[in-house]
């Protein structure tokens, strides 16, 4: 024990001396190495989470809320709407229920016609429950009792040059245009464009809101059913069981967070991802292990005379061995550190200046998790890496090491 | 103390065969305070070398205290050197990354002696030998005498049982050597350390007991003292 202690100060000891007094130029060169290997096998995954939190966040703010209530299985409506609207309101944990009721119908704009269905919904309740309000890029979201105005999506409105549109569009709507919308219950309105919202998601960029008033003149009549109502839990409030208390309320219609709304598809989707990063990281660690082994080995072989003479004056092997196994794991920490700072100062640099894709605007995202677990399969491959070239030349004989 | 039998020692060149030892017996008592003289090629440092466990024998055996020292393994032999040995090299064998103190004192704080006592020990050898100055410098910024002198008082730290010395004087002028040679002859007289060393010049003879003679890898010839 003691004996062990004693190595491992010399260990210590030797392998301090030679970063010291080795060569300045290949130290500095390995730990920036590793500092870029680190930050390599963060920021892919990185971007990658933040694509998919990008996409979930989308998905909440503003298509399902939190939590989406469909109707029963082979039912087209929820109905008894305002009883369960009021059931759903006093569950602790909600902060709002809003109600949307789609119908079909044809939208016409100066000989464009689009067919799509029409959300109809209550101001009041969809501003606290989505952020669609927020997104207006022209003109103003739908307001209380509005009638005879309509709320478009910027791809909806689309461009009058065709061919700058994603997708099949009314062809270059503006705010303040009227557009003719042909119900499938055979009524035709005519609405005045009161705003256009862009939120970059290609789910919620194409739809069209009119307001539950509107809605019921064109049905005739109160309408006490909807397609769905989306939910919006309280800040830090667990969904689980925020749709478990919802259920426990005795609803009976299909309660789904927005995790089983995403499903089983987009699990696979971020499945895919995490082998994309494996294979990342592996080649990461692969290029650190091969730097660091080369380093080491360059090292060991310019030291072979003084490992020679090292064992020749009796001291041990597995002494000199590890003091270059010492040398790697400082240079790997250093590498690290130095890839937190520069992972850092980009996380700094993308919260001011997010990555713009087409479908949003993608900030990385850091995880402890990630960071904690890249760092210690980083330190566990550098330090095998400088262990076998030092172990292979301690194992010399002294006198073909002592020659140098 | 020591006892060689019929040690060989061939050196390979790719094919050509230089046979350094031919056959070397002979014995060392212990508290003996050897001379090893011969010409220049004769195999000196090659039978020191092998003495002193840092390389292997063509053939023939080495016993030290009753202990067959070719059955060591590696580690043994680590062991041996570092506790019951100190060596100085003909080309001194400093190690480059450290200074003269930490030099002197690795093999102490290898043997698991403080690092204050290690450090307090090297200073008195190296005031001992004239080097206080240098304590601080590396091997690098020395001259030949002075990284000499190093390698002495790195061997004789740990006051070792058996002191093997390869020509230690070659690079010193008189005064050190004089100074050198007294200390061997103090540690031999009064700790009983067993001294064997090689040497060119004809005045270090009044300090031997005993001179063996190589010539061209062979025993040419013993001479008794006292
Ligand atoms: N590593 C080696 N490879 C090949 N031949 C060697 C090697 N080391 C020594 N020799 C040869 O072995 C012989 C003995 O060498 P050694 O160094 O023992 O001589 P020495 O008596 O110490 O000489 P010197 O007084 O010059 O130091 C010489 O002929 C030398 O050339
Ligand atoms: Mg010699």
């Amino acid at each position: 024990m003691a004996d062990n202690l004693v190595k491992l100060h010399l260990s210590f000891f030797l392998g301090l001396r030679s970063l010291q007094r080795g060569n300045i130029g290949s130290l500095v060169m390995t730990v920036v190495i590793i500092a870029m290997v680190f930050t390599n096998m963060i920021f892919l995954p990185s971007v990658i989470t933040g694509a998919i939190k990008l996409f979930e966040q989308q998905t909440i703010e503003y298509q399902s809320g939190n939590i989406i209530i469909e109707p029963k299985k082979d039912a087209e409506y929820i109905d008894d709407l305002e009883n369960l609207l009021a059931r759903v309101n006093r569950v602790p944990g909600v902060l709002r229920g809003a109600p949307h009721y789609d119908i079909g119908g044809v939208m016409k704009f100066k000989g464009n016609r689009l067919p799509g269905s029409i959300i109809a919904i209550r101001p009041r309740d969809e501003t606290m429950v989505t952020g669609i309000f927020k997104k207006m890029v022209e003109g103003q979201y739908l307001g209380e009792g509005d009638t005879g105005v309509i709320v478009i999506g910027k791809l909806v409105a689309g461009h009058e040059d065709e061919s700058e549109d994603l997708m099949p569009s009314l062809g270059g709507v503006t705010t303040g245009d009227s557009i003719e919308v042909e119900y499938t219950n055979g009524v035709t309105r005519t609405y005045r464009v009161k705003g256009i919202f862009e939120t970059k998601s290609y789910m919620v960029d194409p739809l069209v809101f009119i307001t539950w008033d509107e809605m019921e003149s064109v049905r005739g009549g109160p309408v006490d059913q909807a397609t769905a109502v989306l939910i919006r839990t309280v800040q830090g409030e667990d969904v689980e069981e925020v749709k478990f208390s919802l259920i426990g309320m005795g609803i009976q219609e299909e309660i789904k967070t927005w995790h089983d709304l995403l499903g089983k598809a987009f699990a696979e989707v971020v499945q895919s991802y995490a082998i994309i990063n494996n294979i990342s990281t592996f080649v990461s660690l692969v290029i650190a292990i091969v730097v660091i082994f080369i380093v080491i080995m360059i090292k060991t072989i310019n030291n072979r005379r003084q490992i020679g003479i090292l064992k020749a004056i009796g001291i041990h092997r597995t002494i000199i061995t590890f003091s270059y196994v010492f040398q790697v794991t400082i240079l790997s920490l250093m590498g690290i550190l130095f890839g937190l700072l520069i992972l850092f100062a980009m996380n700094l640099y993308f919260s001011v200046y997010p990555i713009v894709f087409p479908d949003g605007d993608i900030r990385p995202v850091f995880t402890v998790a990630d960071l904690a677990a890249n760092a210690v399969l980083l330190f566990i491959a550098s330090t095998i890496a400088g262990f076998l070239p030092a172990w292979r030349i301690a194992r010399e004989d002294i006198m073909t090491a002592m020659k140098g | 103390m020591i006892r060689v039998e019929n040690l060989k020692k061939t050196y390979y060149l790719g094919v050509v065969e230089v046979p350094a030892l031919r056959g070397i017996t002979f014995e060392v008592k212990r508290g003996d305070f050897l001379g090893l003289m011969g010409p220049s090629g004769s195999g000196k440092s090659t039978l020191l070398h092998l003495l002193g466990l840092i390389d292997d024998p063509t053939s023939g055996t080495i016993h030290i205290g009753g202990v067959d020292m070719l059955n060591l393994d590696d580690d043994e032999r680590t062991d041996y050197r570092l506790n019951k040995m100190g060596y100085i090299f003909q080309e001194y064998a400093l190690v480059p990354e450290l200074t003269v103190i930490e030099n002197v004192a690795l093999t102490a704080m290898a043997r698991g002696i403080s690092d204050a006592e290690s450090r307090r020990a090297s200073m008195d050898i190296l005031s001992t030998i004239g080097l206080s100055a240098r304590l601080n410098h590396l091997p690098r910024e020395l001259s030949g005498g002075e990284q000499q002198r190093v390698a002495i008082a790195r061997s004789m730290v740990n006051r070792p049982l058996i002191l093997f010395a390869d020509e230690p004087c070659a690079n010193l002028d008189t005064d050190n050597s004089k100074i050198v040679l007294d200390q061997f002859h103090t540690i031999n007289e009064e700790l009983g350390q067993t001294i064997v060393m090689v040497s060119h010049e004809e005045w270090h003879k009044e300090y031997f007991h005993r001179i063996v003679y190589l010539k061209d890898g062979r025993i040419d010839r013993e001479e008794q003292h006292s």
